[in-house]
């Protein structure tokens, strides 16, 4: 009903136009602020060829405010929990109105890299994780294959 | 709506595809637009008044490097934002005379190729297509039977000016600078050029610097938009605006921070009426147009170069209000929301709805539209009072209180 942000508008097209490498986020028709978004696991992380499906939501104070993102499809993640709730840096007390959805979808990308155990969101995973670091790895694989295959 | 967004990819597909970096430059980082109203952090970096201090009423730090930023720090930038102005006024001149550049040479070269059949990948000022150009100069000349009283030069230019406006290539001479069709300059201006600076030949130089330059200027803009003809008129304005700008005592003070939670309805309404703002609402939508208003007001008054008045701020805070009211009146079971979605269906109401975010807003027809909603709003209003006994005297003191400061 609000009109949509010139600068949405311009992040949409520019998505569209120059799609980042691994990352596809396509509004939906009936809500322009609400991202279907699929990310492909990094190379020579444990979520290589797995496709996740996420939700990306402008909140309408968006870009003052930052944008919400959850993961679709389960993940065996330290930090990302059950529902698909992320535990990122920009997406809450460093989120910046200079960042972009680009940004934040880079950022996670880079999270499933390199995953951070030590500021964990799903405990048990971050505690399997500092354990026995091997076996969490190949577990997050298992889990990859099982809920996140190519199509 | 008009949904055409200008973006610094305009540029990539130009004959300059390294204006989109300029165009980045001059862009907020907030809302990706090009600067309005800019303003300088302490952390030199530069946004739109408003967008930063709407952003710093959230997080006290700049949106770039993550430094503490308050908003007392911000300073205005009259240079940056006359210079943005002007970039904004001939943008779309610009944009579309370098399209029209690589369209034309496009054309040229296939007219050439027709003749010459050549490779076709020609390059956007193109130095491979000299050759290409020297082949047709020949011939051009021969044909044209312009009796030519001036010098050689300029005999040269007249016809290509002939050839039906055909498009020239251009190219810069790296000696005057001016821009010159490339045969032209390869012949015999670049000697010219040369051989007048070293004589220093003033009034040669006034003779033929002038002339060739104008009908590349000139051509773009008034074939193509006549009203950008005034363009040079533009430049010398803002210039002179920011020649004449200056931040004085005389401008308006800045509206304070203010800390409702220490004011009761009452004050808050006396507050909004002395600034001459609307009192409906809830108290938090108050509140809310209170601090929209401050950064509208302050955003204009401190940081605008030619700040415009009261009642155009209390328009833009209306206007604002609208199109954040959805969202705001979420929790109440609003009648607002519901009519909206229920003429979301006519055609009228869109027409209206447009109308009003183009800030061309018709009262009387809203009026007679939404009749019904009024009234119904009008009995719930009423209904809703004597469910709450206590605040009746509350409510009546508030009433009948702004009333007497005003008729005071």
């Amino acid at each position: 009903m609000a009109s949509l942000p010139k600068r949405i508008i311009k992040e949409t097209e520019r998505l569209a136009s120059d799609p980042v490498p691994g990352i596809g986020a396509e509004p939906h028709e009936d809500n322009l602020r609400y991202f279907a978004v699929t990310i492909e696991g990094p190379k020579e992380s444990p979520y290589e060829d797995g496709i996740f499906e996420l939700e990306l939501y402008l909140p309408d104070d968006y870009p003052m405010e930052a944008p919400k993102v959850r993961f679709l499809t389960r993940i065996y993640h330290p930090n990302i929990d059950r529902l698909g709730r992320i535990c990122l840096d920009v997406l809450k007390n460093n989120w910046s109105p200079a960042l972009q959805i680009r940004t934040v979808l880079l950022s996670i990308q880079a999270l499933l890299a390199s995953p951070n155990p030590n500021d964990p969101l799903a405990n048990d995973v971050a505690e399997d994780w500092i354990k026995n670091e091997e076996l969490a790895i190949s577990k997050a694989r298992e889990w990859t294959t099982l809920y996140a295959e190519k199509k | 709506m008009d949904y055409s967004v200008s973006d610094p990819t305009d540029f990539s597909h130009t004959s300059i595809p390294q204006l989109s970096q300029l165009d980045t430059l001059v862009r907020c980082h907030i809302c990706k637009d090009l600067l309005k109203i800019p303003v300088l952090t302490p952390c030199s970096h530069t946004f739109c008044s408003l967008c930063i201090r709407e952003y710093l009423t959230r997080e006290p730090k700049c949106p770039l490097c993550l430094n503490e930023l308050r908003e007392s720090s911000l300073r205005s930038e009259f240079l940056v934002s006359e210079i943005i102005e002007s970039y904004r006024s001939v943008r779309d001149a610009l944009l579309e005379s370098l399209m029209k550049n690589q369209h034309n040479d496009n054309g040229e070269s296939l007219i050439e190729l027709t003749d010459d059949d050549n490779d076709d990948d020609l390059e956007i000022v193109g130095t491979n297509s000299r050759e290409v150009n020297k082949d047709k100069n020949e011939n051009s000349v021969g044909k044209i039977t312009k009796p030519s009283t001036s010098s050689g030069v300029n005999s040269l230019l007249s016809s290509q000016r002939n050839k039906s406006n055909t498009k020239e290539q251009l190219a810069q001479c790296p000696i005057c600078s001016g821009f010159y069709p490339i045969q032209a300059l390869e012949r015999t201006h670049l000697d010219e050029c040369l051989t007048m600076q070293t004589l220093d030949a003033n009034d040669n130089i006034k003779k033929r610097r002038p002339t060739p330059p104008i009908p590349q200027i000139k051509s773009p803009k008034s074939s193509s938009k006549p009203k950008r003809g005034a363009g040079t008129k533009d430049d010398v304005s803002h210039v002179d605006k920011y020649l004449s700008s200056f931040n004085t005592d005389q401008r308006r003070e800045r509206l304070p921070k203010i800390n409702f939670a220490s004011m009761n309805l009452s004050q808050i309404k006396q507050k909004l009426m002395s600034l001459n703002l609307p009192t409906y609402g809830s108290r938090q939508n108050m509140i809310t147009r209170y601090n929209h208003y401050e950064i509208l007001w302050n955003s204009n008054f401190c940081d605008a170069i030619e700040p415009v008045d009261e009642s155009e701020l209390r328009r833009q805070l209306t206007s604002w209000e609208a199109s954040h009211n959805p969202s705001n009146s979420n929790n109440s079971t609003n009648i607002i929301s519901k009519m909206m979605r229920r003429a979301n269906q006519g055609n009228s109401y869109q027409k209206l709805l447009a109308d009003f975010k183009n800030d061309n807003f018709q009262r009387k027809s809203w009026i007679h539209m939404f009749r019904k909603d009024f009234k119904n709003l009008l009995k719930e209003a009423k209904r809703s009072i004597p469910r709450s006994p206590k605040t009746i005297d509350n409510v009546e003191n508030q009433i009948t209180a702004p009333e007497n400061t005003e008729k005071a």
